[in-house]
């Protein structure tokens, strides 16, 4: 079983290939994994996205093009609780520098928070936003950088890609702990992908305030709601990061679990004050 | 006056041959293709393998989304591998 790790898109990268010779597909997923973020980050000036954000009208690759048409279908498929136009609202809550600078507490600029911005894309692949408004594709881009470095990885043999906690896995069934207050839960994931939002990371103080980084597009603010963290599944790792999002925008840990029970996604939920949920067919 | 019309045609014909030969020659024929700046080529030569590798993903990926359209997920007891956490 061949381990590495690295740091990539803000986030701690591991990949696992159960292969003897596979050294050289795991450096093909890391470069694979930096060749997206030199594409997608929002904080690497030159980044495609960055391009994009800055001149509101961009022909761009395939890659941000296909990330944008995923975005924009999950917009609708959720009813907006994922919105890609999250940026400014996150720059004004304080997130407008990578994380580790958030967090020295260093003051941000203030601008109004917006969402829910038109954003056209052609069959050329030019994109076009509404003025005024910027895209931030932060964790929907690590889950579907974690997806390339898996079917990468997956050429090789069993393989598993841990983004930051988007986790994709392949080959085999194979253990992948959630974090509870009762403990570790192990969950057998045969295939296909999870990912955990939450805001018991990425939080910070802004004018006394705490803030976190999951913005309900619906008023511009990071969320309210009783729920902690949300671990879902789903068979792309972009997919589960998107359900997982979607359901810790739900309202409450109560309506999240409803939600995952109908739709049958397997979901692990912790609220503020402890409690643990399964649901969506989890026993 | 045959005579004239037959000596002006062959002048005409000796210009072009010379002047195919000149083009011949100047095309340096027996020497190799320049090499060029090696960067460049190096640089192209990334470009090309980033395409091929993008395209592949893209295709690896779509392929990935039909064969595990619906992942298994249960509770075990077993030591986990790896954790999931907000990201």
């Amino acid at each position: 079983m061949l381990r590495h790790g690295f740091r990539a898109m803000g986030t701690e990268v591991e990949l696992v290939l159960d292969a003897d010779d596979g050294a050289p597909a795991l450096a093909e997923a890391e470069h694979e994994f930096r060749r997206l973020e030199t594409l997608l980050s929002r904080f690497l000036p030159d980044s495609e996205l960055s391009r994009l954000n800055r001149k509101g009208t961009l022909r761009v690759g395939p890659e941000l093009s296909e990330l944008v048409r995923l975005s924009l279908a999950a917009r609708d498929e959720t009813g907006g609780r994922f919105d890609p136009t999250v940026h400014d609202a996150l720059v004004a809550a304080g997130y407008d520098r990578t994380f580790e600078l958030v967090a020295g507490g260093t003051p941000g600029t203030q601008a109004r928070p917006q969402c829910g911005g038109r954003v056209t894309i052609d069959d050329s692949g030019i994109v076009t936003l509404e003025p005024g408004y910027r895209l931030d594709l932060g964790g929907v881009a690590k889950g579907w950088a974690a997806d390339g470095a898996l079917a990468l990885l997956s050429q090789s043999g069993p393989a598993l890609v841990n983004a930051g906690g988007d986790v994709a896995c392949a080959g085999r069934p194979w253990p992948v702990g959630v974090t509870t207050p009762a403990g570790n839960v192990t969950l057998e994931l045969d295939g296909g992908a999870l990912a955990t939002s939450g805001r018991d990371r990425r939080r910070w103080i802004q004018d006394g305030v705490e803030r976190h980084h999951l913005i309900d597009p619906s008023t511009g603010l990071p969320a309210e709601t009783d729920l902690l963290t949300v671990t879902a599944s789903a068979s792309t790792a972009a997919e589960a990061e998107i359900l997982a999002k979607s359901l810790f925008l739900s309202g409450t840990a109560e309506q999240a679990a409803a939600e995952a029970d109908e739709r049958g996604t397997p979901t692990v939920l912790v609220t503020c004050n402890g409690r643990t949920l399964l649901a969506g067919g989890l026993r | 006056m045959t005579n004239h019309v037959t000596r002006l045609y062959a002048l005409a014909a000796s210009l072009l041959g010379f002047f195919l030969a000149w083009a011949g020659i100047a095309a340096h024929p027996w020497s190799r293709p320049q090499a060029g700046d090696p960067r460049t080529q190096a640089a192209a030569s990334y470009e090309q393998r980033l395409r091929r590798d993008a395209v592949l993903v893209r295709q690896l990926v779509a392929q990935g989304q039909t064969r595990a359209a619906a992942p298994t997920v249960r509770i075990v007891t077993l030591p986990p591998l790896t954790t999931t956490r907000t990201s």
